[in-house]
């Protein structure tokens, strides 16, 4: 496995947070984990972009171990929720950020900027200021400045929770095919079902600090933990009352 | 209609007292109940230029300069930890302790300690001590404006491949440039007004201007207090502008200039 997460521990006093887990992510693949508010997500994302220090255990990526290795030098980039745009930049600024820290000429940097712009369909938007953009724009802005530096692993911690149903829709196809286009290996933490199973190639449910990853969608379908049943149930029933609370 | 007539009220009654004040520095002689003085003495302002008035202006842009760099600095990274720590709240009511304290109070506190460091006297000591009194302010300040989201930016940088040094010079500071100028100002202000502590732990021989403005009051001087007083509100007021002009534009949803790479 590309991604390789093994017996991580957390615990914050008595509250044992990571309770050894341990799984895998394939080179170009996503990863969807879901999971209830607390269970332990955005930490295990933390630990492995090591912005947090695991109590144990050991992350590797591409067969290096990371363990002890500053968050700038893991190659792995986190996306919150809020976009977090840098309120001095304009978009093109904001894009090229990473690259700008990497001492990229100025010249090379513009091209790859434009060009991410392109591909984000953020042409014509290079001079905007964050606050003159929607919401979708904004985190089109923020996949742009984390794709552009080319990140060996993208952490998406609930990236399109903000986000209207319709603009929600749109930035899952545009991801699904950046993913593809830029070869991304993911892992994504969403709070929605379907969000999940359109978006990750695997899926993974995580409760009380445990991951259990599926081999497949059936699998995981099939789970009554995944609440898969219980959507299926609502909708079946959607239509000839009474329903059931 | 009465709206204006209202606001031009309101607008008098701010203005009158520097009114006031500009014209008592250059009366010659203004008794009650003349409404205006009867004679002119303007030559006095040209006293500021050299002396007792251009030592005291000097000496007091640089206390309030260095006292508000070095509070703003040291409370902005204070301030940082504070909001981080675990105990923060303990922590920022032992920041207030000085803060909340009367400054006479604070200088009593320390003047046995400054007499054994032979600080008494001294710009250096009145500088130190009007900085223990702006830097709780700082923290104070500083531990509101630490939220979960500027440390999330702090995180993002990190992860985009930014060291410490990249993480300051290229997201915080600039994303945090009102709010260090609003507390350069204000410990900027602390330290300018401030006359109790001066005078106790400068021992009179550290003339600033509030300093000086209260000898000519006690001298019964009015019209050189009048002047000191004009001197002392004027780089307050060129603050204000400043901050008005360019760091808090009403118009201006970003206080910071827009840059691109």
């Amino acid at each position: 496995m590309f991604l390789s997460v093994s017996d991580l521990t957390k615990a914050y006093g008595d509250e044992r947070v990571l309770d050894g887990v341990t799984f895998g992510v394939a080179a170009e693949e996503t990863l969807a984990v879901l999971g209830r508010s607390g269970c332990g997500k955005t930490t295990l994302m933390k630990a492995i972009a090591g912005l947090v220090p695991p109590d144990g255990g050991s992350v590797a990526l591409g067969g290096e171990r990371l363990d002890g290795l500053p968050p700038e030098k893991r190659g792995v980039v986190y996306l919150y929720q809020e976009p977090l745009l840098f309120p001095h930049l304009d978009v093109r600024g904001n894009v090229g950020f990473g690259l700008r820290l990497r001492g990229v000429p100025a010249a090379e940097r513009a091209e790859r900027v434009e060009r991410m712009l392109d591909d984000l369909e953020l042409g014509g938007q290079d001079q905007k200021r964050p606050g003159q953009l929607s919401g979708g724009q904004r985190q089109r802005v923020a996949f742009g400045r984390a794709l552009i530096v080319q990140p060996r692993l993208l952490l998406l911690d609930e990236p399109f929770g903000n986000l209207d149903a319709g603009t929600r829709a749109a930035m899952q196809t545009l991801f699904r095919r950046v993913a593809r286009q830029y070869r991304i290996t993911a892992l994504l933490v969403t709070h929605d079902l379907k969000e999940a199973l359109v978006l990750g190639d695997r899926v993974a449910l995580m409760d009380a600090g445990r991951l259990h990853v599926y081999d497949s969608p059936e699998a995981f379908a099939a789970d009554p933990e995944s609440g898969v049943a219980d959507e299926v149930a609502f909708w079946s029933h959607l239509g000839n009352p009474p329903l059931d609370p | 209609m009465r709206g204006r007539v209202l606001a031009a009220l309101v607008a008098a009654a701010c203005v009158f007292p520097f009114a006031v004040l500009a014209l008592l520095s250059v009366a010659e002689l203004w008794a009650f109940p003349d409404p205006l003085p009867p004679s002119w003495r303007p030559e006095r302002w040209l006293s500021v230029g050299g002396g007792l008035f251009a030592r005291s202006v000097a000496l007091s842009l640089a206390v309030s300069t260095a006292v508000a760099t070095l509070s703003t600095a040291a409370g902005y990274v204070t301030g940082k930890y504070v909001a981080g720590h675990r105990r923060g709240r303990a922590l920022l009511f032992l920041a207030y302790v000085p803060f909340a304290m009367s400054p006479v109070v604070l200088g009593v506190c320390l003047l046995f300690l400054y007499l054994k460091l032979g600080l008494v006297g001294t710009a250096v000591g009145v500088v130190l001590a009007q900085t223990i009194f702006a830097y709780g302010f700082a923290i104070v300040l500083f531990s509101a404006f630490w939220t979960p989201e500027l440390r999330a930016l702090e995180d993002l940088v990190r992860t985009l491949g930014g060291g410490t040094w990249a993480v300051y010079r290229d997201a915080l500071l600039p994303a945090s440039r009102g709010a260090l100028a609003l507390c350069f100002f204000q410990t900027f202000l602390l330290s300018w007004f401030q006359y109790g502590l001066t005078v106790l732990v400068g021992a009179g021989r550290v003339q600033t201007l509030p300093v000086r403005v209260f000898a000519f009051v006690n001298e019964a001087d009015p019209y050189l207090a009048a002047l000191a007083s004009c001197l002392l509100v004027g780089p307050p007021l060129v603050l204000v502008w400043v901050n008005k002009r360019f760091l808090f534009a009403p118009d201006s949803e970003d206080p910071a200039p827009v840059a691109h790479l």
